[in-house]
């Protein structure tokens, strides 16, 4: 229904998970959330249309946009946490030094903030070696990331996040999920999907640093104050380990997956064509 | 066989017929009250023959109102001694206490004529108390003017037997089992029993507050009361989820439709008789009811029921059940000992006694236990209404996964160890879970889901989550209640009109999509008809052509070749 669904290969993983082929999912009947929100799940520049499902990722979200009027939503859980059910973590993971994800903006949007101000934070916190992972916009801008290289970072970016059928990219979550688990820590200078992911992947997460904000950023359902309200216990150069999990499976609804046969018959999606089909196949990092 | 004609006869008239008012009693579930009645019997009102044929008694005499009836009744019983047909008002029977039994499981509604001087509820039961002997037993039903079935009912015409109305304001009327208790005590006819009746189900004081029991009793009311009401009248709203309601806030014997009490020395019956559900109950009508298809016996207790009343409700349901798969024995308990159709102890085949057993077990007369608990659709409501969906997977799984897949939801009883106990006999497993659907749908609950709201679509879903691929278009059709409810027509019509605004929303929201598409596919044809006109693209037009006109040529020698 909605192009966002194929966002960060999302829809690719879930086709994976039903047995379908995740180089091509099939139109997904609903609008699949595709990123942490405070809010009803939807991103903000998305229109609500009755009728439309939205598949979302925590009960939480669920009531919130329940409380809104949204009454069609369904919890589904995060691809992400369908990705590692499918790629589980294991003890021999080698784990080492932070990944580190600044606070980006999205397509069309800019990030204001002091960089500068922001490596010295890290390096005051972080006492192993650093990995930074920045949003595509900011990879292909040269001088930044030669900064963070200057700074003795290693500089990656996962892809792109895609949009409007073009530029999407199956394997986001792939290298996201495989960098997770290289690292010991996972870190940002504001709470958001990568950090609960990583908490998800095993790592120890930290949210501290100066948060930066995007040029004429709106605080849509209580915007960065809420979140350093709400999730408090997930500020801070060093947190709870156990409870960042908990609140991780939490907000990616973890607990909450749903078989292939449900997804499918929620999606919209057909039976997978021959039985081989039906087994979880493997997928391209691209 | 002759009848007596008493006086203040109706020479025009029938009960048993059902059609001037409420079917006459005859629900199975009085057959064990009447198993040990003994010595001298009246039988007063209009009773099904089929009622009459499980009294043991050598002398009885039966007492009805229509010159039509009594005849009928000589017929029926023209081959079985010790029976003696009175025809006429009650006030006319000789007051001499003769009876060792006296029999009014209609109720005293129906006992004087037209004929008849007017005479209070209570003074009718003083009439009939005076033809009772000094250690009779009584066995006597009173309507609850504010039961269930009036709570649910639409207004309707007054039949003909209501020349005069029961009236709840009529001072002299108990309104409810204490009061009958007090008015009966004082009258030195102690309530031995007495139990809220419901269409297939007498339920006693003990059954009805065990909590535990409140998962079997509302399955048992459940599968018996929906029916209660064919053929179909309107009514305000589904009694059988008012009904569980009911048992659920211990209001099933304040709510039920009628009370029997049982009063005088002698048997004080089980704590409670249910009519089972499947095959075994239709075997024990067949072997109950001696008269043939279409006699009056056959038809008085399938008889419609009239206003008020909800007394045919668990016959139809057997036959109902008795259409679906056949008894599979769903599990080691109460589904099976419903279905063998034979009832241990000196029971009514087709009917089940509960009592304790010497531990304090509720127990079958067979002595195989009661399920304790609540139903799986109790629970898996509840589910749904926290949005548990984990616990909905994990309830719905284990049915589907074991004995009991085929029993709908609604007949299944949950034990505190979480093993599932069918209390009716198992149909198809797809078609318990399209019995779910419709349930959730039906009852209001379809919020609970994504739009379509729609029973198949439902069902698939539910499939799934038990982790079963269902095609919809495999879902099987299911039999429902064609009774039209106010209530679940408004559900249905709100429902509807949602689904159409949600669909105009979306029709909108595709209309724009295709558009945008449509704008996209004019852009992108536009660019290339340009890029065909650059040398570049004329190049590349003529290498496509070349190699199409090669593939030709290959394909034709290819085909030379061959030939």
């Amino acid at each position: 229904v909605h192009h966002a669904n194929h966002y960060y290969g999302h829809s690719h993983v879930l086709a994976r998970y039903c047995g379908l082929d995740d180089t091509d999912p099939p139109r997904l009947r609903g609008y699949l959330q595709h990123g942490w929100n405070i809010g009803d799940g939807l991103a903000p520049d998305h229109e609500y249309t009755p009728g439309v499902p939205s598949f979302l990722w925590s009960e939480r979200t669920r009531r919130r946009a329940w409380s809104l009027g949204h009454r069609q939503g369904y919890v589904v859980g995060a691809p992400f946490a369908y990705l590692l059910t499918m790629q589980p973590l294991s003890d021999s993971d080698q784990r080492e030094g932070t990944i580190w994800y600044p606070f980006h903006g999205w397509e069309g949007q800019h990030v204001v903030g002091d960089h500068d101000g922001l490596m010295a934070s890290m390096r005051d916190v972080e006492d192993g070696p650093v990995t930074v992972c920045l949003y595509w916009q900011e990879f292909r801008n040269a001088k930044l990331r030669q900064r963070y290289e200057d700074a003795g970072f290693r500089v990656i970016c996962h892809g792109y996040r895609g949009g409007w059928w073009k530029d999407l990219d199956p394997g986001f979550l792939y290298r996201q999920l495989a960098e997770l688990r290289k690292h010991r820590r996972v870190a940002s200078n504001r709470l958001c999907s990568a950090v609960f992911y990583g908490a998800l992947a095993g790592c120890e997460p930290a949210v501290y640093g100066d948060p930066m904000h995007l040029e004429n950023e709106k605080a849509a359902f209580g915007g960065q104050p809420r979140i350093l309200r709400e999730w408090a216990a997930l500020h801070g150069p060093y947190v709870n380990r156990d409870l960042a999990l908990e609140l991780a499976v939490d907000e990616l609804g973890a607990d909450r997956l749903l078989a292939p046969a449900e997804l499918r018959r929620l999606l919209g999606w057909p039976m997978p064509k021959r039985v081989d089909d039906a087994e979880l196949t493997g997928v391209l990092i691209r | 066989m002759t009848v007596q004609l008493i006086g203040g006869e109706m020479s025009v008239w029938s009960d048993l017929d059902g059609t001037h008012g409420p079917a006459p009693a005859g629900d199975p579930s009085l057959l064990p009250l009447l198993k040990s009645i003994t010595g001298r019997t009246l039988v007063a009102g209009p009773h099904a023959p089929t009622l009459i044929d499980a009294i043991p008694a050598p002398e009885i005499t039966l007492l009805v109102r229509g010159v039509t009836d009594a005849e009928l009744l000589a017929a029926r019983f023209a081959s079985r001694p010790g029976v003696t047909i009175c025809c006429g008002s009650l006030e006319k029977l000789a007051t001499i206490p003769a009876y060792d039994t006296v029999v009014a499981l209609d109720g005293l509604d129906r006992l004087l004529t037209t004929e008849a001087a007017e005479l209070t509820w209570d003074e009718t039961l003083t009439r009939l108390l005076a033809a009772r002997s000094p250690r009779g037993r009584l066995l006597l039903r009173l309507e609850n003017l504010f039961g269930i079935h009036r709570l649910v009912a639409l207004p309707t015409a007054p039949t003909d037997t209501e020349w005069v109305t029961a009236d709840d304001r009529d001072p002299s009327r108990p309104l409810g089992p204490d009061a009958m208790r007090a008015r009966l005590a004082a009258a030195g006819v102690p309530v031995a029993r007495d139990y809220a009746a419901y269409p297939g189900a007498l339920l006693g004081g003990g059954v009805l507050s065990d909590p535990a029991l409140g998962g079997f009793l509302e399955a048992t009311l459940a599968r018996s009361v929906p029916e209660q009401s064919a053929p179909a009248q309107p009514q305000l709203t589904d009694p059988a989820r008012l009904v569980a309601g009911a048992v659920r806030h211990r209001l099933a014997d304040d709510l039920a439709p009628s009370w029997i009490f049982l009063a005088g020395p002698g048997s004080t019956g089980p704590e409670a008789s249910i009519a089972a559900a499947g095959p075994g109950s239709l075997g024990a009508r067949a072997s109950i009811g001696s008269a043939g298809p279409g006699s009056l016996g056959a038809r008085a207790s399938i008889g419609s029921a009239g206003p008020g009343s909800l007394g045919a409700g668990a016959s139809t349901a057997a036959s109902r059940s008795a259409g679906a798969e056949g008894p599979i024995a769903a599990s080691a308990s109460a589904a099976s000992a419903a279905s063998a159709g034979t009832a241990a102890g000196g029971g009514v085949a087709g009917v089940d006694e509960i009592h304790r057993d010497g531990g304090g077990r509720w127990v079958r007369g067979d002595g195989v236990p009661v399920p304790l608990g609540r139903t799986l659709e109790g629970l898996l409501l509840a589910a749904c209404q926290r949005r548990a969906l984990p616990d909905v997977r994990e309830l719905l799984g284990a049915w589907q996964a074991g004995p009991v897949a085929g029993v709908p939801a609604t007949q299944v009883v949950v034990d505190a160890e979480g093993n599932f106990h069918g209390v009716a006999s198992a149909g198809k497993p797809l078609e318990a879970l399209r019995h779910l659907a419709a349930s959730m749908i039906g009852g209001g609950y379809a919020h609970l889901w994504p739009s379509p709201a729609d029973e198949v679509q439902l069902t698939a879903l539910l499939a799934g989550m038990t982790g079963r691929e269902v095609d919809p278009s495999d879902v099987p059709a299911i039999t429902q209640s064609t009774v039209e409810s106010v209530r679940e027509l408004t559900i249905a019509r709100d429902r509807l009109t949602e689904e159409l605004a949600d669909a105009r929303a979306k029709h909108e929201f595709y209309e724009r999509q295709i558009a945008n598409r449509d704008h996209e596919l004019k852009r992108l044809r536009q660019m290339n008809a340009i890029l065909s006109a650059t040398t570049a693209g004329k190049a590349a037009n003529t290498l496509v052509d070349g190699l199409k006109a090669g593939r030709r040529a290959v394909r034709a020698v290819v085909r030379r070749t061959r030939d």
